[in-house]
């Protein structure tokens, strides 16, 4: 159920669709979709876009969810309610996040606008590329850093404490604890937390699509927002496919590097 | 700054209040809460205070946003197709989870990881990659525009989440319990259901709970397959109000807090058994 349909996107790519009122039908192979895809400009940028935004969002949420995950595990009361309040921004639907982020960034009546101005003169968040970019980064890493932090929050309790207590004892700082015994403990749990952010960011689609329209110009147009429009708005079933099994040979690309190294470092570690 | 403890251990002496650990705390805690404060505030907002200058709090409280979208719009209709997606795609990704990881974790099948983990993956993968065979696939069985076409996508693609947190829940379920059963004459159905369902029951709620949400919050597929007001979930009504000039945000704001009502009440209740399945993946099946 879930390979069919991703063998049949690829056979779409590969062919000629025609599309009429009575369905589509496959007009044989042909590698042109991909000649159009590979060589638009639109397709470039989109592929360029989505890999840049997902390596620095997801950086930034993984240092920061691990910093946040380390100062809320000293708390001595109230994790519990911490924890639920984390898990609100990872629980709500992306599209409300994101009509909340427009009314907020909104350049006349936006309440960021009103708190900005006197600092730094009129600001249009959504107006120019660079900044429609950033305030979709932070919409996102408002979104999803929780998410990471509570995954790292439960493996930084899981760890065995009699390891670190030794550590102490045997007179290691704090800093040192945590880069030479928590960190590497860590390693599965950073691991996992990452995969689910990088696969779930290559395929950004919602947050473009409400906040930004893809806009100004194509500036946040991700590749899925791309292969969304080139097969439901303008139709074209077959060179929709081909954007969105590029995106799916970039997945399968990241999952492979993955493993590799997270292979290579699980062979060393333990 | 202080030096760290194991969670494990009680403090004695009365906490204090002002620390680093609690400075930073509370700054996380404000920054993760001050949107959704926006938010549900600003859904009591009237449609000139929505566009007027922010204040704080709203200068004049109403409650019209909310009959609005209740009354005037078809918010109410969203939401209980919503409802009736999210809470049929998840009976049946626990029916048949439960059947499914019962086998992989009891029979002797070999080099079942590696097929899990795949599937995972696969299960893991941007939507686009299936939004236009899947549309053609609901198309030709005539579901575009149903409930049946996204609970069936839905429940395909939240299965092998489910299958690998109860697979793993099942394995540490010591099989003596099944085997005292089987010596009573019970059938491998009455088996699971009255002997391995009591004793997995964290696994079904860390199950039950994420593909709730998946089914509440995705948006691409009930975008591209169900297209008619009739049966439009939540997330899509709220993408697709307004036009390009004007979104009425104290409307979108009231549908908003109403649809993430349901969701916050599951989070708070099944905490635990959230944080248990995003950590489950750390333990190896």
């Amino acid at each position: 159920m879930t390979i069919f349909p991703i063998a049949y996107s690829v056979a779409m790519s590969l062919n000629e669709v025609a599309v009429s009122a009575n369905g589509f039908r496959l007009l044989g192979m042909t590698g042109d979709n991909y000649a159009v895809v590979l060589g638009s400009d639109r397709w470039r940028y989109a592929l360029v876009f989505t890999v840049a935004y997902t390596v620095v969002t997801v950086i930034v949420e993984m240092i920061l969810g691990t910093v946040i995950a380390l100062v809320l595990e000293r708390l001595e009361a109230g994790r519990g309610w911490m924890m639920a309040l984390l898990l609100m921004p990872w629980a709500m639907i992306t599209v409300i996040s994101a009509q909340l982020w427009a009314y907020v960034y909104n350049g006349v009546y936006g309440v960021l606008d009103a708190l900005v101005t006197p600092f730094l003169g009129e600001v249009n968040f959504l107006g120019t590329p660079a900044t429609a970019i950033a305030s979709m980064a932070v919409a996102d890493i408002w979104k999803t850093t929780p998410f990471v932090a509570v995954i790292v929050l439960a493996g930084l309790v899981m760890l065995p404490g009699d390891i670190v207590e030794a550590a102490r004892v045997d007179g290691a700082n704090p800093w040192t604890t945590f880069w030479r015994i928590r960190l590497p403990l860590l390693r599965q749990t950073l691991a996992i937390a990452l995969l689910f952010r990088v696969l779930q960011a290559f395929g950004i689609f919602d947050l473009p699509f409400v906040l930004t329209g893809g806009g100004p110009g194509t500036s946040t147009e991700s590749l899925a927002l791309l292969g969304y429009r080139v097969m439901f708005q303008d139709l074209d079933f077959g060179l929709g496919a081909a954007v969105a099994t590029t995106t799916t040979v970039l997945v399968l690309l990241g999952c492979l590097i993955f493993l590799r190294a997270f292979r290579a470092q699980v062979g060393e570690g333990d | 700054m202080t030096e760290s403890h194991a969670p494990a251990r009680r403090r004695q002496h009365r906490p204090r209040l002002l620390t680093v650990s609690n400075l930073g705390a509370l700054l996380v805690a404000l920054f993760t809460a001050a949107p959704l404060y926006w938010l549900v505030v600003s859904s009591f907002r009237g449609p000139l205070e929505i566009g007027a200058a922010p204040t704080p709090l709203p200068r004049d409280p109403t409650t019209a946003n909310y009959t609005d979208a209740f009354a005037e719009y078809e918010f109410g209709t969203y939401l209980a197709n919503s409802a009736i997606v999210s809470v049929a795609s998840t009976a049946l990704v626990l029916c048949l989870g439960t059947l499914a990881a019962y086998a992989l974790a009891r029979l002797p099948l070999r080099g079942t990881t590696p097929v899990m983990t795949a599937l995972l993956m696969i299960s893991l993968f941007p939507t686009i990659a299936l939004a236009a065979p899947l549309y053609l696939l609901m198309r030709d069985i005539g579901w575009l525009n149903s409930h049946q076409g996204l609970i069936l996508a839905y429940t395909a693609f939240n299965l092998p989440f489910a299958v690998w947190i109860l697979r793993n829940y099942f394995l540490s379920i010591p099989r003596e319990m099944e085997e005292v059963a089987w010596m009573d004459g019970a059938s491998p159905i009455r088996t699971v259901v009255s002997v391995i369902l009591p004793q997995a029951r964290p696994g079904l709620f860390t199950a039950g709970v994420f593909t709730f949400v998946a089914c509440w919050t995705e948006f691409l597929l009930a975008l591209t397959l169900n297209t008619s007001d009739q049966y439009r979930t939540i997330a899509v009504g709220i993408a697709l109000f307004g036009s390009q000039y004007t979104v009425p945000y104290g409307t979108v704001f009231a549908a908003a807090t109403a649809a993430m009502l349901p969701i916050a009440l599951l989070v708070l209740v099944f905490r635990r058994a959230v944080v248990s399945g995003l950590t489950s993946g750390a333990v190896k099946g």
